[in-house]
C-alpha cells in the first residue's frame, strides 16, 4: 500500500508540473494539486516528515516547472505544519487512532471538501502574495486568490480519489 | 487530536517548520530579483517599525523630563523675545514686530534609531516625504548642528550624522569672522574641530562658534559649541578644538530644515559656472 502510496504521490507531482507548465488560460487563474496531496499523506506520517516531503516537493515543482525556485516550497511547508492540527479538528481523532487515511467515502464529501478548501486557501495565499511581490493591485490579488480557489478546488476533488486509499480493503 | 504531541514535539516541528521557511525564503530572494527587492521592502519595513515602537514606549517614559527641558527653553525664548520688543519700543514706539521669512521650512521629528559607535554613524527619523521632508535638508536641535538628510523613504528619513568622518558643515568664529570647515572629532560624541583658520585672524578660547551661512543646507548664527585649544597645521592654518553644545549621545528631538530657495541659489551657480566656462 505504502508503494501505491508513493508512486501515485510521485506520478501527482508530474501531472502538478505539467499543470503549472502548460495550463496558463489567463494570469487570474492557477492551478495546484499540492495541497490536497499534503493533507492525503497517510496519518501515520508525523509532522516532521510531512514537513520534509512538503519541502521537497515544493523545491522539484520549482526546479523543474515554475522557474521561481522557493515559491512552492514556502507555500507548502505551512501547509503541512497546520495538517494534522486541520485534521484533528475536522475529523477528530479517528483517522489518528486508527491509522486511517482520509476518503470521501469514510469521512463524507463536505468535511474533505472543508479541509481542501483552506489548505489550498493557505497556500494561494502565501504563493500569490510572494509571486505578485508587490507589484500588482489588492483586486488583483484578491480575484486571483478567489478564482485559483475554485479553480484549484475542482481538481483536487477529481484527484483526491486517487491518493485516499482504505486500508481495511 | 493526536495523542503524540507533547510540548517538546511541538517546540521540535516549530523550529524544523521556521528552518525550512527560512531556507525557502533565502532560495527565492537569492534567484529572483523581484522578491528579492519585496523581501527586503518588509523587513524594512518591519524594522523601522519594531524601532518606533522602542522609542515611542522610551520617549513615554521619558515625557517629563522632556516637558522640563521645553519649558525652560520656551521661558528663555520668552525673556529673549521680552527684551527685544522692550528695546525696540523704546526706539520706536511704533512698532510692531513680525514674523520674517527665512527662507527655510523647519519639520520637527523625533530620532528613532542612531549610532555613535562607529566612524561613520547615521540616524534613521520618524518623518518622511510624506512629512514634506526631502535629501539633503539640514538636521538641527536647539544646541546646534545634528547631521544632513541622505535618502528619504514615504515615513523615514535615513540621514548622515554630524558625527561621521565624512560630514564636514561651513562654521565661523565669533569675535573674528573666521570660517572654516567643522568636523566631528572622531573621539567624543560632543568633540569636534575647526579647520583651515588662518593664522592672522587671533581668537580666544572660549569664543562661541555659530553656523557660518555659507552653505545652502544651514542657516547663519546657530550656536554650535565653544571654542578650546588650537594647533597650527603646516604652519599656515589654525585646528582648533571646539566643545560642542549638544551631546549627541543624548538625542531624541530633532528639527529637519529645508532651504526652499535652494534651487534659485543652485540655477545663479550653475549659470556662473556656465559663463565662467565660456569665457
Amino acid at each position: 500500500m505504502r508503494k501505491t502510496f508513493a508512486f501515485t504521490y510521485i506520478l501527482l507531482v508530474i501531472a502538478q508540473m505539467i499543470l503549472s507548465n502548460y495550463f496558463h488560460f489567463t494570469p487570474l487563474v492557477m492551478l495546484t494539486i499540492l495541497p490536497v496531496m499534503i493533507l492525503c499523506i497517510p496519518t501515520k506520517v508525523n509532522t516532521f516528515w510531512a514537513m520534509v516531503i512538503a519541502f521537497a516537493t515544493g523545491l522539484a515543482v520549482d526546479w523543474l516547472a515554475e522557474g521561481t525556485l522557493g515559491i512552492n516550497a514556502m507555500s507548502l511547508v505551512p501547509v503541512a505544519f497546520v495538517r494534522k492540527t486541520l485534521i484533528g479538528m475536522i475529523f477528530g481523532i479517528e483517522p489518528f487512532e486508527q491509522k486511517e487515511n482520509l476518503t470521501i467515502k469514510k469521512y463524507g464529501f463536505a468535511r474533505m471538501s472543508f479541509a481542501i478548501l483552506i489548505l489550498t486557501a493557505l497556500f494561494l495565499v502565501i504563493y500569490i502574495l510572494a509571486d505578485c511581490a508587490g507589484t500588482r493591485p489588492l483586486w488583483f490579488i484578491g480575484a486571483k486568490t478567489g478564482l485559483s480557489l475554485v479553480a484549484s478546488y475542482i481538481v483536487s476533488i477529481l484527484v483526491v480519489n486517487l491518493l485516499s486509499y482504505d486500508d481495511r480493503r | 487530536m493526536p495523542k503524540e504531541k507533547p510540548v517538546v514535539s511541538k517546540i521540535f516541528y516549530a523550529v524544523v517548520f521556521i528552518l525550512l521557511e527560512i531556507a525557502a525564503i533565502s532560495m527565492l530572494s537569492h534567484n529572483n530579483e523581484l522578491q528579492r527587492l519585496w523581501l527586503t521592502r518588509i523587513s524594512h519595513g518591519f524594522m523601522a517599525k519594531t524601532w518606533g515602537t522602542t522609542q515611542a514606549v522610551g520617549n513615554y517614559f521619558s515625557l517629563r523630563k522632556q516637558n522640563d527641558e521645553l519649558s525652560l527653553e520656551n521661558e528663555r525664548l520668552r525673556g529673549i523675545v521680552r527684551g527685544y520688543r522692550q528695546a525696540a519700543i523704546e526706539s520706536d514706539p511704533a512698532f510692531r514686530p513680525e514674523l520674517k521669512e527665512d527662507g527655510f521650512n523647519y519639520i520637527p521629528a523625533t530620532i528613532i534609531k542612531s549610532g555613535t559607535n562607529s566612524q561613520h554613524n547615521y540616524l534613521i527619523l520618524d518623518k518622511g516625504s510624506e512629512d514634506g521632508v526631502v535629501e539633503n535638508s539640514g538636521i538641527i536641535s536647539s544646541k546646534g548642528v545634528i547631521g544632513i538628510v541622505d535618502a528619504v523613504s514615504k515615513h523615514y528619513s535615513f540621514a548622515i550624522s554630524f558625527l561621521n568622518k565624512e560630514l564636514n558643515i561651513s562654521a565661523r568664529l565669533d569675535t573674528t569672522g573666521a570660517v572654516g570647515p567643522l568636523a566631528w572629532d572622531g573621539l567624543k560624541t560632543n568633540g569636534a574641530v575647526l579647520k583651515e583658520i588662518p593664522l592672522q585672524f587671533k581668537y580666544n578660547p572660549g569664543d562661541t562658534v555659530y553656523t557660518s551661512g555659507y552653505s545652502a543646507i544651514f542657516p547663519p548664527d546657530i550656536p554650535l559649541g565653544i571654542a578650546g585649544e588650537a594647533k597650527v597645521i603646516n604652519g599656515a592654518t589654525n585646528e582648533i578644538s571646539v566643545r560642542l553644545f549638544q551631546d549627541h549621545s543624548a538625542l531624541k528631538y530633532v528639527t529637519i530644515i529645508e532651504n526652499t530657495r535652494i534651487k534659485e541659489i543652485e540655477e545663479i551657480e550653475n549659470r556662473e559656472e556656465e559663463e565662467g566656462s565660456k569665457k
